[in-house]
């Protein structure tokens, strides 16, 4: 039991970083951005090309992340110039259309067949008790709790955090109020980008990884953004781990293992129902 | 149906003729269009007209399929019964996976809808669909298995769905489907649940998914994971947002790129993937201009005259007040009455121990200062927010914890302060929609003549604000209820408008026998039509009496002055 929960660690991170990121762009920006996944696929794909090619591992991983965030940078961009005054569906629907194009614009260039991908330090090993801790796990659990308590302090006490929360409530309003609406926004894009190029990298190693199947880890993401009611960072990062840990065990059942991609589906099946206890209306009156 | 229509479902039946006489390669492509057409439309319905997103139907097709696989090797019912059972099969899986988003706002379905799309696809289709592994095609309908006599079925198949679906444009589900992508709040005020007109929308899109899905396993004999995956689903959408998929012209517009461009770009020596990369920055570009879809835009620039033509506005006819409008008002409620309402936000007190009373065929005016709890008072009487404390009742019945469409129904009708009409809907169709059930045309030209109203036929966005917010009342009236609450329906107005309302509200109670509430800043609107005045300030009733008596007190007058 120990040791499978700590083997869905690594996917437990993964999830719970591209959760949040979901979370923050949600938040702070006013989308659900149904290309986050991708985008950190194709920030991944680009890092396993320039290593094949003879990049160093390194070199090749920070130039994936950037790549992710470029290109998440780049949706924000969009985003902040002809969607700034549209509606969370609007702004929602924009990234679906995005989501399939970069979908097919790596198929077209990386294929779609899974590839070997280097982990992370593959000799590092750290050993407690009867537990091993491989670097891709320590990296994931580091990463996420960096990360949780970097925007927890952001949002919290910065300035340009408090302004980024006032954005996504009323960019009008923030903008008259002197906010650098456009910059602001795409810099949240550009982390979000590069913290999903880092998570995908992260738990490619782990599992099939064809480009599509990466493309897809953005249903666990959704799944724990939902449960965290896209608002709560801490909650959703408990759901990401949550939900890695529930499909290692249905992975361990043999007459349930290959139904591993309906574990979000119900997930998401069981939040929606939960939340549902209340009535929500559609606007402010 | 409107004569366009007509032209356009007639010219792709003579076009189909054509297709089916060319080599069996063109035919096969044509069935193709359709079959994509088919799915493109559903998309229509779900998001186009209702406006929900839905990632998940050629999962529905993928069902629709399977079963009309399935129904093929166990029995022997004709092809066109399996369809029907297929795309039937889809309703209920697509109700099932959509009633938890529905209650829910904004973009749930997208995300529901995706998980079941990847969960179907690689949990069931991968496995292989009926007949697949004993080698078993799909038989196709008796008298139309060639490549041609195929496409006529599968165009005829196509020219059905659009023409039901032109048809439910003027219908009532079809107009509840606009007023719900326009907005939840005023189709719960229309007495329409919302969870069951977004329900209806998902369950259709589902079934002409599904027919889709029945046609595509027919055509290729072989159904297989492949020809179902979840990102065709994504592409069914994109093309759909880019093409305006509500739009029957929009959807073979989208079939016809779906079917055929690719088949352009193979000849052009192009990669084939070319095509969902321009459908995604074709759907990003239409989303900028806010627009509907391709469709729109062409039927824009084709007849710019209907859509900047002047409005027409129908003036009462001169000579004595016509008798009051026939018809019976629903509701049985003598007296709506509010006591002992709390509303806290918080540690904010929005309303606290207000009493109000309402008799039918009277008019009370709810006045106060910014944020004194109208609106909020308003809100919960109608069941659109709930109250801490107190009661609501509509003659005898409680109608606390009801929800806010079942009080419409029971003739408890309001407005918005923002007014809430919707706008791809004529005046006509609105009125009709609020009336809640049948109403003649006779009636509706009472009705809009009563305030000035437009000709029926203009469409609600081409009318004037001032001119909105008149309609909304007349839609509460034509549902005859017992009550109306109208907030601040002079906002906006002109003072020469804002006289003539008044005119025409003191006519109301006799004429249609509502009791009507009257929220409003313009005091000279309340004098002028009220027979009783309640003053609210920060949440407690400040004084209550006769108009001119309430307005020349003391404690009333500092309320509004701070004198």
């Amino acid at each position: 039991m120990l040791n499978t929960a700590i083997a869905s660690l690594t996917s437990g991170g993964a999830y719970a970083l591209l959760g949040v990121g979901l979370v923050l762009t949600y938040r702070m920006t006013g989308v659900l951005n149904f290309a986050h996944a991708v985008v950190g696929a194709f920030g991944t794909y680009t890092a396993i090309v320039a290593f094949e090619v003879g990049v160093p591992y390194g070199l090749a991983m920070v130039a994936g992340i950037v790549v992710a965030a470029s290109v998440s940078a780049g949706i924000g961009l969009v985003m902040a110039r002809w969607f700034a005054e549209a509606t969370t569906i609007v702004r929602s629907t924009v990234t679906i259309a995005v989501f399939l194009g970069v979908l097919v614009v790596g198929f077209r260039l990386f294929g779609d067949t899974p590839r070997v991908v280097p982990a992370i330090l593959p000799g590092v090993r750290v050993e407690v008790a009867t537990v091993t801790l491989t670097a891709s796990t320590l990296v994931a659990v580091g990463g996420v709790a960096v990360l949780a308590a970097a925007v927890a302090w952001f949002l919290a006490k910065t300035r340009t955090g408090i302004i980024l929360r006032a954005v996504s409530e009323r960019p009008t309003t923030a903008r008259l109020l002197g906010a650098p609406l456009q910059t602001l926004v795409v810099a949240v894009w550009a982390v979000s980008g590069a913290v999903a190029g880092a998570a995908v990298a992260i738990i490619a190693p782990t599992r099939t990884n064809d480009y599509a199947s990466l493309a897809i880890l953005i249903l666990p993401a959704l799944a724990a953004a939902l449960l965290g009611g896209f608002r709560r960072v801490g909650v959703t990062i408990l759901a990401g781990f949550g939900i890695a840990l529930v499909e290692l065990l249905g992975a361990r059942v043999p007459a349930v293992a290959q139904y591993r991609t309906v574990v979000p589906f119900v997930v998401i099946l069981g939040a929606l129902l939960w939340m549902q206890r209340k009535e929500v209306w559609d606007e402010a009156r | 149906m409107r004569r366009g229509d007509l032209v356009l479902l007639g010219s792709l039946a003579l076009g189909t003729v054509l297709f089916a006489l060319l080599p069996s390669f063109w035919a096969f492509l044509a069935s193709s269009a359709y079959i994509s057409a088919l799915l493109i439309s559903s998309v229509g319905v779900v998001y186009g007209r209702a406006g929900m997103v839905s990632l998940c139907q050629v999962t529905f097709a993928g069902i629709g399929g399977w079963v009309v696989g399935a129904i093929g090797l166990s029995t022997s019912l004709p092809f066109p019964i399996a369809l029907l059972v297929g795309a039937l099969a889809a309703v209920p899986v697509g109700v099932v996976i959509g009633l938890p988003a529905l209650r829910l706002r904004g973009v749930n379905l997208a995300v529901v809808t995706l998980g079941f799309a990847v969960a179907v696809s690689s949990a069931l289709f991968v496995q292989g669909f009926p007949g697949a592994r004993t080698n078993q095609p799909v038989a196709r309908p008796a008298l139309f298995d060639g490549e041609r006599a195929f496409l006529l079925f599968t165009a005829a198949i196509f020219l059905l769905v659009a023409a039901a679906l032109i048809l439910t444009r003027r219908t009532r589900l079809g107009a509840a489907w606009e007023a719900v992508r326009h907005s939840e709040r005023a189709t719960a005020a229309l007495g329409l649940s919302v969870p069951l007109v977004k329900l209806s929308a998902f369950a259709v899109s589902a079934f002409v998914a599904g027919l889709a899905g029945g046609l595509l396993a027919a055509q290729l004999g072989f159904l297989n994971a492949r020809n179902v995956e979840p990102v065709d689903s994504l592409i069914v959408f994109v093309i759909g947002v880019f093409v305006g998929a509500h739009h029957v012209g929009g959807a073979v517009v989208g079939g016809v790129l779906g079917a055929f461009f690719p088949e352009l770009l193979r000849r052009l020596n192009i990669p084939q993937d070319v095509g969902p990369i321009l459908f995604a920055i074709g759907a990003t570009q239409i989303l900028a201009q806010g627009g509907r879809g391709l469709a729109e835009i062409l039927a824009r620039r084709r007849r710019p005259a209907a859509e900047t033509r002047a409005v027409v506005y129908l003036h009462p006819p001169a000579g004595p007040p016509p008798p009051p409008i026939s018809g019976r008002s629903s509701g049985d409620g003598a007296v709506l009455r509010a006591s002992g309402i709390g509303v806290r936000y918080g540690a904010v007190v929005a309303l606290e121990d207000v009493d109000v009373a309402l008799a039918r065929g009277r008019i009370l005016g709810l006045i106060g200062p910014n944020g004194a709890g109208k609106s909020t008072l308003v809100d919960v009487i109608t069941g659109f927010h709930r109250q801490d404390t107190g009661t609501v009742t509509l003659g005898t019945k409680v109608l606390d914890g009801m929800p806010a469409f079942r009080r419409a129904q029971l003739g408890l009708r309001r407005t918005f302060q923002t007014e809430r009409t919707v706008p791809s809907l004529t005046a006509g169709d609105y009125l009709r929609l609020a009336a809640g059930g049948h109403l003649d045309p006779a009636a509706v030209g009472e009705l809009l003549a009563f305030l000035d109203g437009p000709d029926p036929d203009t469409p609600v966005f081409g009318i004037d604000t001032g001119m909105r917010r008149r309609l909304e009342i007349l839609g509460c009236l034509a549902a005859r209820p017992a009550f109306v609450l109208l907030d601040e329906p002079a906002a906006g107005l002109t003072e020469e408008e804002s006289t003539r309302l008044a005119e025409r509200l003191r006519e109301v109670p006799g004429r249609f026998d509502v009791g009507v509430l009257l929220v409003e800043h313009d005091i000279d609107l309340v004098v002028a039509t009220c027979d009783e005045v309640v003053v609210l300030d920060f949440g407690r009733v400040i004084a209550r009496g006769e108009p001119t008596d309430v307005l020349a007190s003391d404690v009333v007058a500092e309320a509004y002055l701070g004198v």
